[in-house]
């Protein structure tokens, strides 16, 4: 019974210690094969999912006024991403994903295909800013796909809300259109400037991304960080923007559609430039938000996406007579002192053009002319000239040009002549002799933006120097927070005959002492300036605006410059569609004038500050103001 | 009480405190920074247990043990049908008993008992004496609470109950027909298995075991991760507590199911060389034991215990390393739990207390 007698069970016994020595001995050759043989490999797998080099988003440059004020900061931001390097590859996963997200699963499957080819760099952003709400909904969707991460990027933050929008623009991803013409110059996901100074100065404004190799653990939370290149901040820089003055701009304008242009004469600097309906650029910050963009886009009645400053031609009325003036003294068709009698109409061609004042002024010289506005002398004056003299005039005091401006998609002011109307009108290529007398008074074909008819009169107020308008004053030097000026482009002298201004100025200073805008002087120094009344009917926009009643009224304008011994500024204002320009246009133009020489020294407007409340706000940055 | 350390066997005492101090090493590393931070304490306290329960077993006289077997498989067929009315039921299985304040898997103690039964019942006359009959009926007492434990589910325990049959080629030794028997039975059972036994997760561990890579964010997940912690090791590993995979958890469940699998990264083939090593000495040792038993009884309890400790050792390692399906089989002394330690410890001291009486004759 003692089982140690049983040779057979013995023997059975030493095969399964055998088997037990060969099963030790196969493991250890399956770990040979994972440890020794395949160790590289699998080495390679650890560290690929473990250190992960993720870009550090560089802020953008911050956008002060010539005060040193903030129109534009920069905040702290949470995005929903998805890593370079993470980017899923199966279909029913990203699909899935798309539905989480409430997103089109095709445009999503595009996008991660596009960043997949595009190599290193930003991360793919799924949500935007997101809100303590959408922190709650990224986090649950984030335990369902583990792969998706949350950065911290600075957003930009427009502290006047809707002050400046025409001149700030605001900021976007690069779409891939622009990224196809310029290979190199943009990275996909890059965050670029879409419209207003943001888009005209985005090289200035932008930094340099860093870089840094991190330790993550499987949740994706950086857990050691090996070493970083630093991001470069994009520079910040002052613009010659005085938010004072843009928010009396603002104000004077209120819900009146229009714009309001003012230059400061030393050196072209844009003091102010308003277009009214403006837009707020905080809400064009989240980037998946398009349809944002395309709703304001698609108002076509008030048009809130159009720079109306540099964008919009207005029939200029009644202030363009300066410049016929000006073209009838340099061909010597007539003396100042020459009067020419208003009967309150007068037959052209067998038509009959009609003056303001139906009973008629009498008899004028220029100076009581221009002071007047009377119509019938400019009519006069331009049936003694060609067109093409009027267009060489304004082409030599640079009305015919871009003005130059610092912005993007900047209109050229329109100034009819024999050649241009074979171009724009090929069905009536003729000039008619008619058509003339209109543009003598402003009228016709002739339009300009209120910036181009701004410099005009700032030409006038310099006694014929030509400026480039700018809004870029300067970068901030970083340790004393002091502006360092920026070379401008300097004035351009013209052959402006000093008795030939001499007596412009003499009928601006009439204009407003005894002519048609005297409600608008000012006790304490001397403005001068234009009036304007534009007819909307105009050729190329009668059509849109015939479906309006209030879109028929008069567009009204008033341009000038003070003080006018020693003019600082000139200024262009536009008011649509709001009747006779000294009424409407010319009280604004008082209010810039009497807050940028009176009220401007004595109370200033308080720093812009917006409305836009910001969860992750460090409080720092408010109190540094 | 200088009596009662003698009756504890040198070779394997030495081999399994080797095989704890590793396995506490890796429940150190594992828990580390995280919830679990002091397993490796709690397991300590379950090891010294253990060994309490192995000091008393080894002085035991082993056949009075073997008295007590038959009431205890009644007793552990019993538990094992309660588990399923009132045992608690955890990541939708129903495998254990709250006993204050622990979890208690009856099915761990019962595979040991089962097996004290059957030795006992077919050691009780020679080899050649035991008919036919005898063992169809250890076959059915082997399979009977392998289909209760399967009703929990838990497929890797009831599995872990196979090597017991192990006995019968032992007595009889390897025929040609047992092994053609056997083969259709693995065809037949596993077909049969697959159409109405296996549950649906189960299939699908099946399933993903034939192609990893086919669920790499799911279950695949899981046995990827645990190879990348495995090849990341290299010869020397990547040092104490400094395993990626294990540290930045990567690697799941890694103080029971994948606990090896930190052992293996952050000691690298080396440190795998010298456990298995370990595990070849321990088993090696057992299966002396059965030689040099008294009675057939011991001696097939002995080979029995080295199948249940062999399967352990091929399903869990061979597992981590992606080279058998992922089955939940615990290692032995790695794998943090109180049952199953209590009960490797347990069946130790049986096999300590069987070599003490045969040195002691």
């Amino acid at each position: 019974m003692d089982p140690r007698q049983q040779p057979l069970l013995r023997q059975r016994l030493g095969v399964l210690k055998v088997l037990a020595w060969s099963l030790v001995a196969l493991l250890v050759l399956v770990y040979a094969w994972l440890q020794l043989v395949r160790h590289g490999e699998y080495r390679q797998l650890a560290l690929q999912q473990a250190v992960k080099v993720r870009p550090i988003p560089a802020p953008r440059g911050l956008v002060l006024d010539r005060n040193g004020h903030r129109l534009v900061d920069n905040r702290r931001a949470l995005h929903l991403v998805i890593q370079r390097e993470d980017l899923p590859t199966r279909p029913e996963v990203v699909t899935a994903l798309a539905e989480a997200l409430v997103v089109d699963p095709q445009a999503l499957a595009r996008k991660i295909q596009s960043y997949r080819l595009a190599g290193k760099g930003r991360p793919l952003v799924l949500k935007e800013n997101l809100d303590e709400a959408g922190i709650a909904v990224a986090e649950r969707v984030r335990a369902r796909f583990p792969f998706l991460s949350v950065e911290v990027a600075p957003r930009r933050v427009y502290l006047g809300d809707d002050l400046a929008g025409h001149v700030l623009g605001y900021v976007g991803e690069v779409d891939e259109e622009l990224m196809k013409g310029k290979p190199g110059v943009f990275h996909l996901g890059e965050t670029i400037g879409k419209e207003g100074f943001e888009s005209a100065g985005n090289d200035k404004l932008k930094g340099v991304d860093g870089q840094k190799r991190i330790l993550v653990d499987q949740l994706g939370t950086e857990v050691a960080n090996f070493g970083q290149i630093d991001a470069a901040p994009g520079r910040s820089l002052f613009l010659t923007l005085d938010a004072g003055l843009q928010k009396v701009a603002q104000d004077a304008l209120g819900t009146e559609a229009g714009a309001v242009v003012v230059l400061d004469l030393r050196d072209g600097g844009v003091l102010a430039l308003y277009s009214s309906p403006s837009y707020d650029p905080n809400l064009f910050l989240n980037r998946l938000s398009q349809d944002m963009v395309d709703r304001y886009l698609a108002n076509k009645v008030t048009r809130p996406m159009v720079n109306r400053a540099t964008q919009g031609i207005y029939a200029p009325g009644s202030t363009f007579k300066l410049l016929v003036a000006l073209a009838a003294l340099e061909k010597g068709i007539i003396s100042p002192t020459t009067p020419v009698y208003c009967a309150g109409r007068k037959n052209f061609y067998g038509r009959d053009f009609r003056c303001d004042k139906p009973t008629g002024h009498g008899s004028l010289s220029m100076v009581q002319a221009i002071a007047q506005s009377c119509d019938v002398y400019f009519y006069e004056l331009a049936s003694r000239m060609d067109i093409d003299d009027i267009h060489a005039t304004a082409e030599k005091y640079g009305l015919t040009e871009r003005t130059g401006i610092d912005l993007p998609q900047e209109k050229r002011t329109r100034i009819p002549s024999r050649a241009w109307k074979k171009k724009a009108v090929p069905r009536d290529p003729k000039w008619y002799a008619g058509e003339t007398i209109s543009v003598g008074i402003g009228q016709g074909a002739v339009g300009v933006t209120p910036l181009g008819l701004a410099r005009f009169y700032a030409l006038l107020a310099t006694k014929g120097k030509l400026l480039t308008p700018h809004l870029f004053y300067g970068f901030r030097d970083d340790q004393s927070d002091h502006l360092e000026p920026a070379a401008f482009v300097p004035p351009k002298d013209t052959p402006l005959d000093p008795r030939h201004w001499a007596i412009l100025d003499e009928g601006l200073y009439e204009v407003v002492r005894g002519g048609t805008a005297t409600a608008s002087a000012l006790k304490e120094l001397t403005m001068v300036g234009k009036t304007g009344t534009a007819q909307v009917a105009t050729f190329v926009d009668r059509a849109h605006y015939a479906r309006q009643a209030k879109a028929l009224k008069d567009h009204a304008l008033f341009a000038g410059y003070a003080p006018r011994e020693n003019p600082q500024i000139a200024f262009a204002v536009v008011v649509e569609n709001a009747g006779f320009g000294a009424s409407s246009a010319a009280p604004i133009a008082k209010k810039l004038v009497q807050y940028w020489f009176l009220d401007r020294l004595q109370h200033p407007l308080p720093a812009p500050r917006g409305k836009l409340v910001d969860p992750f706000a460090p409080q720092q940055t408010e109190a540094a103001e | 009480m200088r009596e009662r350390f003698r009756a504890l066997d040198p070779h394997l005492l030495w081999a399994v405190l080797a095989l704890i101090a590793l396995g506490t090493l890796t429940l150190f590393s594992a828990g580390r920074n995280t919830p679990q931070a002091t397993i490796w304490l709690k397991q300590t306290l379950w090891n010294g247990l253990g060994m309490v329960l192995m000091l008393l077993l080894a002085t035991t006289d082993p056949r009075r043990l073997f008295r007590y077997s038959f009431p205890a498989y009644l007793l552990g067929l019993a538990a094992l049908a309660a588990v399923l009315v009132v045992g608690r039921k955890i990541g939708g299985s129903t495998r254990w008993f709250m006993i204050a304040g622990q979890t208690f898997q009856p099915s761990e103690l019962m595979k040991w008992i089962t097996l004290l039964y059957v030795a006992q019942r077919l050691g009780s006359r020679p080899a050649d004496e035991v008919g036919r009959l005898e063992l169809f009926g250890a076959v059915g007492l082997v399979v009977f609470p392998m289909l209760l434990i399967q009703r929990q589910p838990d497929l890797g325990m009831a599995l872990s109950f196979l090597p017991i049959l192990l006995l019968i080629p032992l007595m009889k030794g390897l025929r040609a027909r047992w092994l053609l028997a056997l083969a259709l039975l693995v065809v037949v059972g596993g077909f049969g298995a697959w159409k109405f036994g296996l549950k649906p997760y189960q299939k699908q561990r099946v399933l993903i075991f034939l192609d990893p890579s086919s669920d790499l964010q799911g279950k695949g997940y899981q046995v990827n991760q645990s190879r990348i912690a495995i090849g990341a090791g290299g010869l020397i590993g990547k040092g104490f507590t400094s395993g990626s995979q294990t540290q930045l958890n990567f690697l799941p469940v890694k103080t029971t199911d994948f606990a090896f699998s930190v052992w293996a990264e952050e000691r690298g083939f080396l440190g795998v060389l010298l456990a298995l090593g370990l595990f070849g000495l321990l088993l090696s040792r057992i299966l002396d034991a059965a030689r040099v038993a008294h009675t057939y009884a011991e001696a097939y309890f002995c080979a029995g215990a080295a199948g249940i400790f062999a399967l352990h050792l091929l399903v869990n390692v061979g597992m981590v390393a992606g080279a058998l399906p992922n089955k939940g089989m615990v290692l032995p002394f790695f794998s943090a739990g109180g049952s199953s330690t209590l009960s490797f410890f347990l069946a130790l001291g049986l096999i300590m207390g069987i070599l003490h009486r045969a040195r002691l004759k």
